[in-house]
């Protein structure tokens, strides 16, 4: 795995229109390659917009001073096509990212944008189709699939333009449980498959806890950033942000309240079990 | 709810299913204006006989067409009556005030019978064996040369085709809307005129405001997915003409020969 950064974010602002309060300010990270990184924060905090500005939906306040950079590419209003090709994102309303009329149509709606020759699509499309499992439903409109199906549809229609990174903005919030782990087993096995590097933006603490890398997020500011045990041991901080702390965490706090001495090298559900184990064990 | 069917589309096999919409929808086209070439009993008994043969080669039950001909069938009754009774001409059977009935007005009101009839059988052969999006494409096809005067046409495919897509999502976002309502005391379905009206207010307004967030939504979704305002795209789904297509278009021909021929002259 390749060490550099696929995405710089240097000194980024951002304001709507008819608001005084920036919803992004003045932020600065990085996104290592072939990483997942989940953003968190209650909304409003400015998680999806600083999504909208990597890939040029939306232009910072301050284009001098700020700058965005995505593949060693700087987003500019030539480049900013480059970039889609490169950033595919998937939304949270599968309705609303549906755009072609039968699930085929729709993964081909990208390579269609970017003019791809019609026999390169008929190789492509089932291709990619197959890898979200949605093969059965090739020519089903959106009106017979579930939410689960449509955002697998979403993911076969980005997979298909082949992209580096894959941008999931609360993909899974109105999905049941099944839609959702489904989901994000399809994106793990996208991210090993095609090499990619995931963001996530997400209020689903445990499907945060899985990215190795955190980014909490308050008011438009970066309030830190690290890997999920580093974040999610701050309880405080998280329950101070309005923000749910995960289960084991949860658990771990109850427990060193109640005096049971548990070291920091626990830091995910099945080292808490193990660890309870044990000192079960020892007694 | 059958949300799936927009339009009359109804799922088959036969034949007509397997023509290309662009020849369907031209047919359609040609036998409404073709069919003001029927002048005589005969040229009409011709253009009965075809519409029932197109009707049955679709194979579908005749209960399809009869709903199909069902919403208009007043309109039908009410047009015939009024050339029978205010057709003048011929012979005279009987007469009241204003009201006669004649020999041309039986003739004519017998032909407009069949006209109305055989046009939205045809149609409906038509809407009932091609999918909605297939007859966007086939309008869209039709419209081509339109870009000539920088008509925006792949555009208006697209929208054509994105407004189809959203029928049975908004329908869907209807019930839900309608049902919460309701579970709130709203009563769509009692009262007068105007209570009903102002009971679908409620309705219109939360569907109104969806509508305006999906299109938001849908706009932001298909420009990051590399959607751009030129012409540089390529089409997924293409028509292609096949052999069938010869019958659809060559049926019609032979009808529009033999009406010329048949016709008074």
């Amino acid at each position: 795995m390749a060490a550099d950064s696929i995405i710089k974010i240097k000194n980024v602002a951002f304001t709507y229109q008819d608001t005084k309060k920036p919803a992004i300010d003045h932020i600065s990270f990085e996104i290592k390659r072939g990483t997942w990184t989940s953003i968190i924060g209650h909304n409003g905090s400015g998680k999806s917009t600083i999504i909208r500005l990597i890939n040029g939906l939306l232009v910072p306040d301050n284009p001098d001073e700020a700058s965005i950079e995505v593949d060693g590419e700087k987003l500019t209003d030539d480049s900013v096509w480059d970039i889609r090709n490169k950033v595919g994102i998937v939304f949270q309303n599968p309705d609303n990212q549906f755009v072609g009329a039968t699930v085929a149509d729709d993964v081909a709606f990208g390579l269609e944008n970017r003019g791809v020759p019609r026999e390169k699509m008929l190789k492509i499309v089932p291709e990619a189709i197959n890898a979200v499992g949605m093969t059965d439903y090739t020519d089903s409109e959106p009106a017979s699939l579930s939410g689960g199906q449509k955002q697998r549809v979403a993911i076969a229609g980005i997979i298909a333009i082949k992209p580096q990174i894959i941008i999931l903005d609360e993909a899974t919030s109105m999905l049941d449980p099944e839609g959702r782990n489904k989901i994000l087993q399809i994106v793990h096995r996208m991210k090993q498959e095609y090499d990619l590097t995931v963001i996530s933006i997400t209020h689903d603490i445990d499907e945060a806890s899985l990215a190795d890398q955190v980014i909490v997020m308050n008011d438009g500011k970066l309030i830190e950033q690290g890997t999920s045990s580093e974040i999610f041991s701050q309880t405080e901080l998280l329950k101070k942000l309005g923000l749910d702390v995960p289960f084991f965490e949860q658990i771990k706090d109850e427990l060193l309240e109640q005096g049971i001495n548990i070291p920091d090298t626990v830091n995910s559900e099945k080292e808490l079990i193990n660890f309870l184990c044990q000192l079960n064990l020892s007694k | 709810m059958s949300k799936i069917l927009i339009g009359r589309y109804v799922p088959g096999n036969s034949l007509v299913y397997k023509m290309d919409p662009r020849g369907k929808l031209l047919a359609t086209i040609f036998f409404i204006l073709i069919i003001f070439l029927a002048n005589n009993p005969l040229t009409y008994a011709i253009v009965t006989i075809f519409s029932f043969i197109a009707v049955a080669a679709t194979r579908l039950r005749p209960k399809v067409f009869w709903d199909g001909v069902k919403p208009l069938v007043w309109l039908i009754f009410f047009t015939s009556l009024l050339q029978l009774f205010f057709t003048v001409g011929g012979k005279v059977y009987w007469q009241w005030t204003i009201f006669a009935v004649t020999s041309y007005g039986i003739e004519n009101a017998i032909y407009i019978f069949i006209r109305f009839t055989v046009i939205i059988l045809i149609s409906t052969v038509m809407t009932v064996t091609t999918m909605p999006l297939e007859i966007a494409d086939a309008m869209e096809w039709l419209l081509t040369p339109l870009k000539l005067i920088k008509v925006p046409v792949d555009k208006i495919a697209l929208v054509m085709s994105i407004a189809l897509r959203f029928v049975p999502t908004l329908f869907d976002e209807t019930v839900k809307i309608m049902n919460a309502q309701r579970s709130r005391g709203a009563d769509f379905n009692n009262g007068g005129l105007i209570t009903r009206a102002k009971a679908i207010t409620p309705l219109l307004i939360p569907l109104f405001i969806n509508s305006l967030e999906t299109a938001v939504d849908l706009s932001t979704a298909m420009e990051s997915r590399g959607y751009r305002d030129d012409n540089g795209r390529t089409r997924y789904r293409i028509l292609r003409w096949s052999k069938f297509d010869l019958l659809d278009l060559g049926y019609f021909a032979i009808l529009i020969a033999l009406l010329l021929i048949f016709r008074t002259h």
